[in-house]
């Protein structure tokens, strides 16, 4: 993906997304606070197919949308942030991360890091809470929670493949 | 006769926010309706009842308000501007900012030259024909919604470097206009104060930016505004003292304060102020305009609307294909920079004040009004435009080719 970014003089910001289809997306961040999102199709970069102007507000939302962070699943719907540091971290592991073929209570993870796993999505199966004996495995997607660092430092160490291959 | 001077400006208030919602209405930009119902009331019109259509007791007070406008968008576009952009702008718009320049600028010498004008006038009608109305080219990019479009940012760049040049120009032209312009040591002396006093402003936006942000850092918004305005007003009113219009000054200040952490929110602050004074001053200048003195202008305002046009299309196409944009988007350019609106009246306004040749007036009305309404229309239908263009010079054979390539 290529991102263009260039200066409107008394208009705002453009930023043109190259995505891998070819195809080009156009969004211009107004001054005024709108936003214009514009698509062209790969043959032709002059004429739009389309466009829609947000207001800020909308935008917002839009973003919060396309960006994933309005969408969880159920399991996390009670829970507030409640510290600035504190954070929720999607995460698949990736195969031959250190933690894969482990259990929950193997990696001790909660003394550890002072992580918890709050849920892990294996395929089309939930496991909420899981507990000590739940084993991890390549491409099971995690939803842990935590410090900053303490998340960091954990998907780096356990759950990434580069650091165990070390 | 009592003296009714507030029904009388809340009179013309009516028929500027009447026009103005028109306007808004079919979508157009403000000015040319503006300028027009300030023509048609006036000196001619009737009084009916209480209302005065004349506005002759309240001429002095709205010529002021217009003037205030002026100061009002001269001080924002300074404020707007800033070096930095400038640099971060590219060769492309450079280049394509200079030839516009070169080429327009020049036909407007030539044609003014041609007609028979003295020197002074030359230049005006030249400064009046070359300085693209800003608003209304942004109005319309935004409406059309081609903000996006590839042409958009060599056009809004195009503009950015008029807006340079007006301010040099600007300084340059009320300096002899407004000064004493009889000898060549007059002129020479002119010039060189509007220069010195252009360069002592830049020197303060360079240098005095820490002290200005120190001293600008004022929490109370009363007392920022009224700081600000006390500014602008002293230093606008003082450029005239010395023969530099207070145009010219509002805009250096402007310069000034742009370069401080404060520019943001002086701009807010001045927005609804440059919106307000800057519509009457449209009105004020219709209203000084005797509509039947138009007839003598036709004949100049058509050749210079004319020359604006294909000047402008030549520009357009030549610094298109210049930054490689296809013939397509090139010709955007020129159709979309022909719209002249406030600038150009604010050029011809000097020439008033300087007491040039009284056609000026007449002229850059009609000019203005045509090409305010007709440039947004050009703008509209440049695809048409284009493809009648296009089955004369045949430019898009070469052109497809290429993009099909890509496609494969």
């Amino acid at each position: 993906m290529i991102v263009k970014e260039t200066e409107l003089p008394g208009i705002g910001r453009k930023f043109e997304i190259e995505i891998s289809n070819k195809d080009k997306v156009v969004v211009i961040v107004h001054d005024d606070g709108r936003r214009e999102i514009y698509h062209f199709d790969k043959h032709d970069y002059e004429e739009s197919l389309s466009s829609v102007t947000l207001s800020d507000t909308e935008a917002r939302q839009f973003a919060a949308i396309i960006g994933g962070m309005i969408y969880r699943p159920k399991a996390l719907e009670t829970i507030e942030m409640a510290f600035d540091e504190l954070m929720i971290e999607w995460y698949r592991v990736e195969s031959n991360a250190f933690a894969v073929g482990r259990t929950i209570g193997e990696l001790d993870i909660r003394q550890k890091y002072e992580v918890s796993v709050i849920a892990i999505i294996k395929g089309n199966e939930k496991v909420l809470n899981p507990g000590p004996e739940t084993m991890i495995d390549s491409g099971d997607m995690l939803v842990i929670s935590g410090e900053r660092h303490g998340v960091k430092r954990i998907i780096k160490e356990m759950f990434s493949a580069e650091v165990s291959s070390e | 006769m009592t003296n009714h001077l507030v029904l009388e400006v809340g009179t013309a208030l009516i028929i500027i926010a009447l026009a103005a919602l028109l306007a808004n209405k079919i979508n157009f930009s403000i000015i040319p309706f503006l300028i027009i119902c300030g023509m048609i009331v006036g000196p001619h019109a009737p009084v009916i009842g209480v209302l005065d259509f004349t506005f002759i007791n309240s001429n002095e007070i709205i010529t002021f308000f217009g003037r205030i406008g002026v100061l009002f968008l001269l001080f924002y576009l300074g404020l707007e501007f800033s070096v930095g952009k400038l640099v971060r702008s590219g060769k492309n718009i450079a280049v394509g900012g200079s030839i516009y320049i070169l080429i327009n600028f020049s036909l407007g010498l030539i044609y003014a030259y041609m007609v028979g004008f003295p020197l002074l006038e030359v230049l005006i009608i030249a400064g009046i024909i070359t300085i693209s109305s800003s608003a209304i080219v942004a109005k319309i990019i935004v409406d059309l919604r081609r903000t996006a479009n590839p042409e958009t940012e060599l056009i809004l760049g195009i503009i950015m470097f008029e807006d340079i040049f007006l301010a040099v120009y600007l300084s340059i032209i009320s300096g002899l206009v407004l000064g004493d312009a009889t000898s060549v040591l007059g002129v020479t002396k002119s010039i060189l104060i509007a220069f010195g006093y252009m360069i002592l402003f830049f020197v303060i936006a360079r240098t005095c930016t820490k002290h200005l942000n120190r001293l600008l850092n004022i929490t109370s918004n009363e007392i920022f505004i009224i700081v600000i305005f006390a500014s602008l007003f002293f230093i606008a009113g003082f450029s005239e003292t010395i023969h530099v219009a207070e145009a010219i000054g509002a805009l250096l200040l402007g310069l000034v304060f742009s370069e401080t952490q404060h520019s943001e929110r002086i701009e807010k602050m001045v927005i609804p102020f440059r919106d307000f004074f800057g519509a009457i001053f449209f009105f004020s200048f219709g209203l000084s305009i005797d509509p039947f003195t138009l007839g003598g202008a036709v004949w100049l305002a058509l050749g210079a609307v004319l020359i604006t046009i294909i000047g402008n299309f030549v520009a357009g196409m030549i610094a298109g294909r210049k930054a490689g944009l296809s013939h397509k988007a090139s010709s955007n350019i020129g159709l979309t920079i022909v719209s002249r609106g406030e600038f150009s009246i604010i050029v011809a306004n000097i020439g008033m004040a300087g007491g040039l040749a009284s056609v000026l007036k007449p002229f850059s009305a009609l000019y203005v009004l045509i090409l305010a309404i007709l440039g947004p229309l050009l703008t509209k239908e440049s695809k048409k435009i284009y493809g009648v263009l296009n089955s004369i010079f045949k430019w898009k054979k070469e052109e497809k080719l290429p993009l099909k390539k890509k496609a494969n």
